[in-house]
């Protein structure tokens, strides 16, 4: 290939490296072919001007001409020549720049129109600013534009180019780093939002630059998460949040956008409107208030939802701590306020009402936990939402929101309480083979049904009741229906005062379902088996084929109803039911104008049990002749839509777990062969139909089996500790700041007083009762010896305060002995012919004591410093604040004190306790001694010692010996409930007492600086709310720095700091008699 | 012995007592073998504590049981009001009955008697317990624990084999009547230190301890004394049974049958059972905002 008319050219080319005249000539031939000879002279005269323009421009040369048989096709000749202009433009500020440019246009024109070529490369051209970095920036622009150009329009990487120009004037590198992450970013934003997103991008750039590139990375997938029209006004609300310091942008981002995701998209433009509101008043608040919203969502909306949110915002404008708490939900006012505006009922709330309604109800000490623990447990219980009981405690649903009042929320959930309690009540998990049936006497099949077989086992009679059927479902459907329509049959009968409300629940559950005639027919009898067993009487169009079937149906259920029916009864009806139904085949009715209305009243008269038994085998021998049946394609059998009041039902189950409880009781603590073995549990686990194995996690039948048979085991003996009160709890440590929920058994919620925003927060504190631990009575008795001559002293005191201590009263109409004096001055009177005194007696009155006493020991860990100075223990009670550390901590310290010989604080504590119960015996007063510690707000740790009601004893004496050095002291929970405790009492005089070693704190309640004295506040206002229980609080201290806080703490309430450890045994009954006495 | 009213102005101290005859049979309903067991133990002169909760039929049974074994009956109480007094010495007392409430202002002269001062002499007054020993009657301490100490060791004598009662003021004893029968009852409930009896006490009883009876039996008291219909009767038994449930669960006691029937009265007298049952039992059982809550429920999942 030869150089054209001006030979020149090639020649100038010769000058620069080799591969620029290589890629000219292959530039040559393309353009020959496309573009004049003078076009083409222009076009090489442009790459030779390009390569001359500066030392290392001939590299840009290299890439015009190599880009040059690409960009051809692409455009025309003034556009190719202006093209290379920008080029040589470009090459004048940097030949990188200039070569990233060339290189990207071939790609670049097929994504945007060759007449905006210019408008491209000057947005390249405008990041420029004559330094190193900013023409690497430059050339980053022009290397990932045709990979941008993919997802952004050219007209928003204008925007693009604002926002990178703008950071970079920050950093270089972070917006070279965008730069190449912004294509990705892109693909993940609507075009719609892109502007707006951009926009919050170059505020970030200008007020917070570090927080672009999270922003980059969290954004897009946070603006996902809001309803498509409410983008940009979700963007405009961060972009207005992020002008305001004090918000971080991203964090923002994160959390509200996880928040809106939970509620309902239609919401979302309501929501930010009242985010918009508060962005004015207290942008800060914006982002509490919309992470609180799912949880406020749920209690309140529309008219309600603005009530709160209006005293929130007018809160925040009185007292900002106070409104940031409203917001953030962990204030007393704001849960009052949803409280009071919302329908909806948490089960919190009622928990303690319904516990004493089911426990009066069953006779037995039921608990009220919420499902959700029951379905941890895995042990059968899969659904987190419905009622149910596994035969010892009722598990209810966290939250109710069914209806539009308080009221009838209330009576839904006093309604599945009560069908639950029946099930205890009425026996439902009693059935036995051996016992005989009420209605159904002399009458029963199930022996001959489910005959006892030689090496067959089952766990309890109902599952060999169960055993007995081929189709197990469709038996346990039968089964449950009748027991929950006997059930709540009965109740309605024996409780006529609840019958309205169980109708309503009733009537509304049939609203919502199938009609029988569009079901296949064995579906289709199960259908109106649940009619019949919610007592659901209108008439109802029933295939024709079904008809007979119905009223065996019917008159089986009739005899339900009778008062004496029992479980074993709904086990014979369920083998009749089960006969006839399973021998309809599940096929759709031939023809569906084939039925009839039928009514579905029952008979009031009694049903009469022979003529019944007659029918039903008339019946059954037609069926198996196969008279009148359709015949079609047999669907799959489906169980009947779930009846939602009546919640789960798992017999089976209870009488396993009932099986477990009884060897559990009986100490045979290990299974064995004989009653319930693993292998027993296993198979129970596969065949009941009352186990969905599908619903647990993916894994081999045998592992599930063995985790599912250990979770038994593990509940029952759980189930045994708690009887005997000693859980064992590990400390679990919740890091986020949210009420608490009390759903393990023992365990008390309190508010905390937040001094700062004067208000509580609502169920702060979890405190956990438990019995403490029993050791040996020698601590008591040797306490006993050591001090006995302080014991007898502070005895003949006590006895003399004793009830039957007796002052003389005068002046009496009537009493012991005549006053002599007033004899004799009533003679007088008489004889004087006065009216005379008849007031002559005198009597000793009985001054009566009436007290009740609670005291509290602090056993935080500081408790074990040693009283002895010279043998002081290095640390002071201080303990690390990770859960991990703080074990391994914890682990030293015990041992420490395993090896101790010398006395500690609490050593001094426990003897004092002694003496004070030898004081107290003899006087004769109510009194409890309780320990505390814990560790955070999660756990406090409440020990008994003595309860209030308990009497004294050897286990009191063993239980005083545990008592040791714990963790930290968090007073106020503590406090609240021996208040709780007190307030149950039924004393005159009401006294709290407690004994500490060091001011309150514990984790988040007393750490440096304003911490210190939110732990001071809480535990004063815990004190003054004893006080207005009528309950005296004194506080008594062995810290010598006491002074400080405890006049804080105390003001106006009584207090003393004992200087002098080594008095305490002796100070402290003696400050008990001054107070009572 | 006696005065009767008007006669005597006495100075200081005035006892009018009344005497007066039950016409009919009271009504008691027995629960198990109580009867037969008093019975027994009445004829072999063994002295009788009575168990059992507040208002769940021990006076009423004594009141039976002394109909039962004589042929009238007579209560005699300390402290009455002057007036009404029927005219002493009716007739025929088959086997009176003096009820003693214990109190702890109760003191031994209470019970045994005191010295008056009429004009310008005292007067020597017999207290019931020794009208009781003397005349042969069953004698009745009401809620005994509630009586001073010194107070209960008094009756120690008179419930061995001594069967006697010193009369310390007058230097005396007195033997007791061969029909003479003492009969204390407690309250247990109160598991109060303070409040318990003695086993010095204690030991010289054979015990029947007495429940609030089954509901069928319960029901049937109550439609008797209330005059509400058996269905109502039956609700109000059914809520004693639930309450009871609540005992030590946030109930010091159960509800007594007492209050039952006197919410059936007021039932009967046309309030409606919830109003009635709010004010006989609800707000009569309990301060705790919370337990009254749980025993409306209950009460309103009974009663339409
Ligand atoms: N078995 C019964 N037969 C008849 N009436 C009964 C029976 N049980 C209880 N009552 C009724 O209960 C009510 C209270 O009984 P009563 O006054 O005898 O109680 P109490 O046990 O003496 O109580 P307290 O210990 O408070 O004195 C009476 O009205 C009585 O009619
Ligand atoms: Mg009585």
């Amino acid at each position: 290939m030869q150089p054209t008319s001006e030979p020149g050219l090639p020649e100038a080319l010769h000058r620069f490296p080799k591969t620029v005249y290589t890629e000219f000539q292959k530039g040559y031939d393309e353009s020959s072919k496309r573009l004049a000879p003078d076009q083409v002279e222009a076009w090489a005269k442009a790459g030779v001007e390009i390569a001359e323009h500066s030392f290392r421009s001939w590299e840009s040369a290299t890439e015009y001409f190599r880009a040059s048989p690409l960009v051809l096709p692409k455009l025309n000749f003034e556009q190719l020549m202006l093209w290379a202009q920008w080029g040589r433009s470009l090459a004048a500020t940097s030949p990188i720049v200039s070569s990233a440019f060339f290189r990207a246009t071939p790609e670049v024109l097929d994504r945007i129109p060759p007449e905006t070529i210019g408008q491209w490369a000057g947005l390249g051209k405008g990041l420029y600013r004559s330094t190193w970095k900013s023409s690497s920036l430059a050339a980053t622009f022009f290397e990932s534009s045709p990979k941008l150009l993919q997802s952004v329009s050219l007209f928003e990487m204008e925007e693009l180019v604002v926002f990178i120009d703008a950071l970079a004037q920050k950093s270089y590198d972070l917006a070279a780093e965008c730069l190449v992450l912004a294509d990705s970013v892109f693909t993940k934003v609507d075009r719609a939002d892109r502007k707006a997103f951009l926009g919050l991008a170059s505020a970030l750039a200008r007020n917070n630059w570090r927080d672009v590139k999270p922003y980059f990375e969290h954004a897009p997938r946070a603006i996902y998460r809001v309803e498509k029209s409410q983008r940009p006004r979700y963007l405009a609300l961060a972009d207005r949040l992020a002008r305001v310091s004090g918000v971080n942008v991203v964090t923002f981002l994160n959390e509200s956008a996880d928040a809106l995701a939970e509620i309902s998209p239609e919401d979302h433009a309501e929501m930010l409107g009242l985010a918009e509101q508060l962005a004015g008043a207290a942008p800060t608040a914006v982002g509490e208030f919309l992470r609180g919203l799912p949880t406020v969502l749920d209690r309140v909306r529309g008219e309600q939802l603005v009530q709160w949110f209006d005293e929130g915002l007018r809160l925040l404008k009185e007292n900002e701590d106070g409104g940031m708490a409203f917001f953030r939900l962990e204030s007393g006012r704001s849960e009052q306020l949803l409280e009071a505006l919302s329908h909806g009922i948490n089960l919190e709330r009622v928990k303690e009402v319904l516990t004493m309604y089911c426990r009066a109800l069953a006779g037995q000490d039921v608990e009220l936990q919420a499902t959700e623990i029951l379905k941890e447990r895995k042990i059968g219980w899969n659904s987190a939402e419905e009622a149910t009981t596994e035969g010892s405690n009722i598990y209810l649903p966290v939250f109710i929101d069914r209806y539009n009042s308080k009221a009838e929320n209330f009576s839904w959930f006093k309604v599945i309480s009560t069908h639950q309690v029946a099930h205890l009540e009425f026996g439902s998990f009693a059935f036995s083979f051996d016992r005989p049936s009420a209605v159904y006497a002399g009458r029963e099949q199930r022996h001959t049904r489910a005959p006892i077989v030689e090496g067959r086992h089952a766990i309890s009679d109902l599952q060999r009741f169960f055993d007995s059927f081929t189709d197990r479902r469709l038996a346990s459907d039968i089964f449950t229906l009748v027991e929950d329509g006997r059930i709540d049959h009965r109740v309605t009968v024996e409780y006529r005062g609840i019958a309205p409300a169980y109708r309503r629940v009733q009537g509304e559950a049939v609203a919502g379902r199938p009609a029988p005639n569009t079901l296949p027919l064995r579906e289709a009898a199960m259908e109106l088996l649940v009619r019949l067993s919610l007592e659901e009487v209108s008439p109802l169009a029933v295939p024709k084929a079904i008809a007979l079937q119905l009223d065996a149906i019917k008159q089986v259920m009739r005899v339900m109803q009778s008062p004496l029916a029992t479980i074993e009864d709904t086990a014979e009806a369920t083998i009749r039911l089960y006969e006839v139904i399973s021998r309809l085949p599940n096929v759709l009715q031939p023809d569906p104008e084939d039925q009839e209305q039928q009514g579905m009243e029952q008979e009031s008269n009694e049903p009469d049990m022979e003529q019944l038994e007659k029918m039903l085998q008339d019946l059954m021998a037609q069926m198996s002749q196969g008279a009148g049946q359709p015949d079609g394609e047999q669907q799959k059998y489906e169980s009947p839509q779930k009846i939602e009041f009546r919640g789960e039902f798992k017999p089976e189950l209870v009488q396993a777990l009932e099986q477990l409880r009884d060897k559990q009781k009986k100490g045979q603590g290990e299974l064995d062969t004989k009653g319930v073995s693993p292998q027993d549990l296993k198979q129970m686990l596969e065949q009941s139909v009352e186990l969905d194995l599908t619903d647990g996690q993916e894994g081999d039948l045998d592992q599930m089996a063995a985790a599912f048979v250990d979770n038994l085991m593990n509940q029952v003996s759980q189930e045994q500790q708690q009887r005997s009160g000693q859980g064992d709890h590990f400390p679990h440590v919740p890091d986020d700041d949210a009420p608490l929920s009390a759903k393990e058994p023992q365990a008390y919620l309190y508010d905390e007083w937040d001094f700062r925003a004067t208000d509580y927060k609502p169920r702060w504190c979890r405190v956990r009762e438990r019995r403490m631990e029993e050791g040996s009575t020698d601590f008591f008795e040797n306490t006993l010896r050591t001090y006995s001559g302080l014991v007898s002293k502070i005895k003949k005191q006590f006895e003399m305060l004793a009830p039957e201590s007796m002052r003389k009263i005068k002046h009496l109409p009537d009493g012991d002995e005549y006053d002599f004096d007033l004899v004799v001055e009533s003679i007088i009177e008489k004889l004087a012919g006065d009216t005379p005194t008849d007031k002559v007696y005198w009597r000793r009155n009985k001054v009566e004591r009436d007290v009740a006493v609670a005291f509290l020991l602090d056993m935080s860990a500081s408790t074990a410093e040693a009283v002895d100075e010279s043998r002081r223990q290095p640390d002071s009670g201080d303990f690390p604040d990770d859960p991990r550390d703080y074990m391994a901590w914890l682990r030293n310290r015990r041992e420490e004190m395993s090896r101790r010989s010398y006395k500690r604080i609490i050593d001094i504590e426990k003897e004092s306790t002694v003496l004070l119960i030898t004081a107290l015996e003899a006087i004769g007063d109510h009194y409890g001694i309780y320990g505390f510690s814990g560790y955070g707000r999660e756990n406090v740790e409440f020990y008994v010692i003595k309860d209030l009601a308990e009497r004294f004893g050897d286990s009191v004496k063993k239980r005083l010996d545990k008592i040791t050095p714990m963790h930290a002291t968090r007073m106020g929970p503590a406090i609240r409930h021996a208040v709780a405790k007190l307030d149950r009492q039924d004393a005159r005089t009401k006294l709290l007492f407690l004994l500490s070693d060091g001011r309150p704190q514990d984790r988040g309640y007393s750490r440096e600086g304003v911490e210190k004295e939110y732990a001071v506040h809480d535990t004063r206002k815990a004190l003054i709310e004893a006080r207005q229980k009528r309950i005296t609080p004194f506080c008594l201290t062995v810290d010598r720095s006491g002074h400080d806080y405890l006049k804080t703490m105390c003001a106006d309430m009584g207090y003393e700091v004992v200087t002098d450890i080594h008095s305490l045994p002796s100070r402290l009954p003696q400050l008990y008699r001054r107070l009572t006495v | 012995m006696t005065t009767a009213p008007g006669q005597t102005k006495s100075l200081y101290r005035h006892y009018i007592i009344e005497e007066y005859q039950l016409q009919k049979e009271p009504f008691y309903l027995p629960v198990h073998d109580e009867v037969q067991v008093f019975e027994t133990a009445y004829k072999q002169k063994l002295p009788v504590l009575l168990k059992g909760p507040t208002g769940c039929g021990k006076t009423r049974f004594v009141e039976y049981m002394s109909y039962r074994l004589g042929q009238s009956l007579a209560t005699v109480k300390p402290k009455g009001k002057g007036g009404a007094a029927a005219a002493a010495g009716n007739g025929k007392v088959g086997m009176p009955l003096v009820t003693i409430a214990c109190h702890e202002d109760l003191t031994a002269s209470d019970l045994v008697g005191r010295y008056l001062l009429e004009g310008q002499e005292t007067k020597w007054i017999d207290g019931p317990l020794s009208r009781a020993v003397k005349t042969g009657a069953i004698c009745y301490l009401d809620e005994i624990v509630e009586a001073r100490k010194d107070t209960t060791v008094l009756i120690h004598p008179l419930t061995d084999h001594r069967r006697m009662l010193p009369v310390e003021k007058r230097g005396e004893i007195l033997e007791a009547h061969d029909r003479f029968l003492l009969v204390i009852s407690y309250n247990p409930g109160y598991q109060n230190a303070l409040k318990d009896l003695k086993h010095s006490t204690r030991q010289r009883f054979i015990s029947l301890e007495f429940d609030y009876s089954p509901r069928e039996i319960e029901s049937k008291v109550i439609e008797h004394e209330s005059g509400v219909p058996a269905d109502v009767a039956m609700n109000l038994a059914k809520l004693g049974e639930k309450v009871r449930h609540l005992k030590e669960h946030g109930l010091q006691e159960g509800v007594s049958t007492r209050l039952l029937i006197y919410a059936g009265k007021l039932i009967a007298g046309g309030i409606p059972p919830r109003r009635a049952c709010q004010s006989a039992v609800v707000w009569a059982l309990t301060d705790d905002a919370e337990v009254q809550r749980s025993i409306a429920e209950v009460v309103a999942t009974i009663f339409a």
